[in-house]
């Protein structure tokens, strides 16, 4: 009995010691995102912004009972009051699951420092009981020094999920080596200046490609799936704390224009990671919203790419604009209403019925909606322009080539008639429209031109799809080194969001292709792997002809560059094209139709040689690695590009030569 | 773990519901009068496609609540959505969780509905061409996903049905080797 009596004493001390130190409010979230709020050390910094650069404060502060509520927050830079409302949202409907309904967010919209340094960033909240909670972070204002010539124009070249042994296939296919050395270099490989990058995002080491464009344009590091916002506790994808753009920044103090243009839907994560603040890369009707109602923030001036199918209104066949993927923001409720009042952004509205593309019209933009109407848009005389080319993505540049070559790899004749849209760009004439529109902006301009599917085919092993868009993508690099080289005051980037797929090049083919499809026929399975796979001098230097367009006659060579993933999952591989007729005699209804020239996947292509590579990853596709990536410079300040740097550094340096100048990096001075 | 192998049943049994169908109409509510109709996905809009909208066909609305057969590839998911299979005119490989709605899906794509008793089976991909029956719905919808669908095909149950333990063995092998 008394040992019992002891306990029950010591289980009351401790409740009450538990309820002396939590009985008060908290403070759960505080942003920007720091180490110093969540672990309590002071470093590393996490968020980082120019002077005069806008971001949102916001906190999520939790009473410490459930009939208490949050009556008041300050916030405070250094010990100074901020400016500006602090609106607060009662988490009563809106919020993540798990967050009380009493919880409140407290937030300012739109502030900036101009002091460069380490700030230090306090929340103060009151209860209703007239508790209060403090809680403390911190971010850096990055300084802009004095430098050289001021970068006029900035061109950002990304291939997505391009990593080195992408660019090394790239080199191989349209280069070729002889006795070791490359007889053609690529495009890209003929940049001063290459330095490493890595690229973790804000909560994996592993990024996607939202917060890896993110990161270079607005210095910041986002969570997977979010474009130029930080994470918040709502489930509104369009409200969270915003940080601005370089195309904002760079549109607000200098009048520059943005050019955007991609081989994937506009809507998607790379595209909208230039102009969009959203926490849900799939909100695509919101998002090609604000790609338009936004363009005075951005300066949007060209959008190039696919996705006609979020244009379109409703009630047309086809589209997928909903209510659902849309934004409004409120009139009254000053969570929202002051990113209108504060960020001067546009309210939206939930209307799945807007005709988009009227619009965009409307507001000055040309409309192309295939090549030969881009072609026809004298660039000279182009204000703004809209190129729509395909529903979703636009088709990959071997099926373009194929298409411009009449070779019927296709349904009903060439796969860009199967996708109804027969006269689709490439992305270097893309590039090219899109640097004569710009050229007339006098306060110069940011473009970011996106090779799209390097990534998406590396996600479904299609090895010889993205080795065709990386020279595609190398075409719009040489163009833009061009037009870099002749002006002498645009620089010039090209780098990647992240690696995808653990690319390697194994090898070369031992053997013809002749030979190869006979071992193919006789399904040997990993023998097939032996008799094909030449490692070491075996595989020797594969010879891919170039033809006059610039792209390989064909992919199926003798002795051909042979690629193995790092990050795959189980597929079938018998080291030849895909989307080569491949009947499949488990299914009854294969003679039926032409159709069944299709394979359908990694596990469903390549199956006559019954050669498994079982996966390291679990599904259908490769996934993203976090290997670092190559970044290559051309042009006035490239010389900032060296090192192994963080993704989030790259948009300090374009923001000081565009602003202040260029400068030598430290490390590269030498002493008199 | 209950629930996970019952879902891996579930999923595997669509595969050789599909070959059954291929041999029996299976379809029991269609309007009694009219025969099937045999359509194509790729006949479902006018192409080439025009500068702006999409333009179903004729034939298309024709169809529209009729009993129609329809040969195409069922898209490989990396999410697959509980109900339903999407059947589209060339293979598709979805990498959803990468990509999300910026896809390669084509225009003319068909939602191929369960029966409501199967709303939580799971379908699995399969390989190569499958024909489904059904009746053909035609207009816009919004899916559970946040997906706009414009043509649906609503199956009988008769056109799934569980697998059992040697027929999953089956499956998987006939996964890794392909004779």
């Amino acid at each position: 009995m008394q040992f019992s009596a002891l306990r029950q004493l010591t289980a009351f001390a401790l409740s009450t010691l538990v309820w002396g130190v939590y009985a008060a409010p908290t403070v759960t979230r505080l942003t920007p995102p720091s180490e110093l709020f969540t672990s309590g050390q002071a470093a590393p910094v996490i968020a980082r912004f120019l002077p005069g650069q806008r971001f949102d404060l916001q906190a999520t502060l939790r009473p410490d009972d459930k009939a208490k509520s949050i009556s008041e927050a300050r916030f405070a830079i250094d010990g100074k009051p901020v400016n500006g409302n602090v609106a607060l949202k009662v988490c009563e409907t809106g919020c993540l699951k798990g967050v009380p309904a009493n919880a409140t967010l407290a937030s300012v919209r739109a502030v900036s420092v101009d002091k460069p340094g380490l700030h230090q960033l306090t929340v103060t909240a009151t209860q209703s009981d007239g508790q209060t909670v403090t809680a403390n972070g911190n971010f850096e204002i990055v300084p802009l020094v004095p430098g050289g010539q001021k970068v006029k124009n900035i061109i950002i070249l990304l291939g997505d999920g391009m990593g080195a042994a992408q660019r090394t296939a790239a080199r191989i296919v349209a280069g070729g080596y002889a006795q070791g050395k490359v007889i053609t270099p690529l495009a890209m490989d003929t940049f001063p200046v290459t330095g490493m990058i890595k690229t973790a995002s804000l909560n994996s080491v592993v990024t996607d490609s939202a917060p890896g464009m993110t990161a270079y344009v607005s210095g910041n590091k986002n969570n997977n799936n979010e474009e130029g916002v930080f994470p918040d506790d709502t489930t509104d994808p369009f409200d969270n704390p915003r940080i601005e753009y370089l195309s904002e920044y760079l549109h607000r103090t200098q009048g520059k224009a943005l050019g955007i243009v991609t081989t994937a839907d506009v809507f998607d994560a790379t595209p909208a990671g230039n102009a969009v603040h959203t926490s849900s890369r799939g909100a695509g009707t919101g998002i090609v919203d604000q790609f338009l109602d936004d363009r005075d923030l951005t300066g949007l001036t060209v959008l190039m790419g696919g996705g006609r199918k979020w244009f379109m209104p409703s009630t047309t066949p086809g589209s997928a604009r909903s209510d659902r993927s849309d934004y409004a923001f409120s009139a009254t409720d000053a969570h929202t209403a002051d990113i209108v009042k504060r960020w001067g952004a546009s309210a939206g509205a939930l209307d799945k019925d807007r005709d988009l593309l009227s619009d965009f019209q409307r507001a000055g933009f040309q409309y192309a909606s295939d090549k030969a109407t881009m072609d026809a848009l004298d660039g000279d005389k182009t204000e703004r322009l809209l190129g729509l080319f395909a529903h979703s993505n636009m088709n990959v540049a071997l099926d373009k080539i194929d298409g411009r070559r009449n070779k019927a790899r296709g349904v009903t004749g060439r796969v860009v008639d199967d996708y109804g849209f027969p006269d689709q760009p490439m992305l270097d004439e893309m590039t090219a429209k899109a640097l004569r529109v710009l050229d007339r902006q006098k306060k110069g301009f940011v473009l970011m031109v996106e090779g799209a599917s390097i990534d998406k085919q590396a996600h479904a092993m299609d090895t010889e799809r993205w080795m065709l868009d990386t020279l595609e993508f190398d075409r719009a690099v040489a163009l833009a080194q061009a037009y870099a080289a002749q002006r002498k005051d645009t620089l010039v980037i090209i780098t990647a969001d992240h690696e995808c797929a653990g690319v390697a090049l194994i090898g070369g083919s031992k053997v013809s292709d002749a030979r190869l499809q006979t071992l193919v026929r006789e399904g040997s399975g990993t023998a097939l792997r032996d008799a094909v796979v030449g490692v070491y001098e075996q595989a020797g230097f594969p010879k891919y002809r170039i033809a006059a367009d610039g792209y390989p006659d064909t992919v199926d060579i003798d002795n051909r560059l042979l690629v193995g993933y790092g990050a795959n999952s189980d597929r079938l591989e018998d080291f030849r094209t895909n989307d080569r007729p491949l009947q499949d005699s488990q299914q009854p209804f294969v003679k039926k139709e032409p159709l069944a020239a299709y394979p359908a996947g990694p596990m469903a292509r390549d199956a006559e040689g019954k050669y498994m590579v079982t996966g390291q990853v679990p599904g259908d596709s490769a996934v993203h690695t976090a290997t670092d990536i190559p970044l290559s410079a051309f042009g006035p300040g490239a010389y900032s590009f060296t090192g192994v740097i963080d993704n989030t550094d790259v948009f300090f340096k374009l923001a000081q030569a565009a602003t202040r100048g260029v400068v030598e990096p430290a490390g590269l001075r030498l002493k008199h | 773990m209950v629930c996970a192998l019952r879902a891996i049943a579930l999923t595997l049994s669509a595969t050789l519901a599909w070959s059954a169908l291929a041999q029996t109409d299976t379809t029991t509510s269609a309007p009694p009068s009219l025969p099937t109709l045999a359509l194509r996905l790729q006949d479902f809009f006018q192409m080439p496609f025009g500068p702006k909208g999409l333009m179903i066909s004729d034939r298309l609305h024709q169809a529209h609540g009729r009993r129609v057969r329809i040969t195409g590839y069922v898209v490989e998911q990396e999410v697959a959505t509980l109900g339903q299979f999407l059947l589209s005119p060339r293979p598709v490989l979805m990498s959803q969780h990468a990509d999300g709605e910026a896809d390669d899906l084509p225009a003319a794509t068909l939602f191929v509905r369960l029966d409501a008793q199967q709303q939580d089976w799971a379908v699995a991909h399969a390989r190569g061409l499958v024909e489904v029956t059904g009746i053909l719905d035609v207009g816009r919808q919004e899916e559970r996903d946040g997906r706009i669908s414009w043509f649906r095909l609503q199956l009988t149950p008769e056109a799934i049905h569980s697998m059992n333990q040697v027929e999953i063995t089956q499956y998987l092998h006939s996964l890794r080797h392909t004779h």
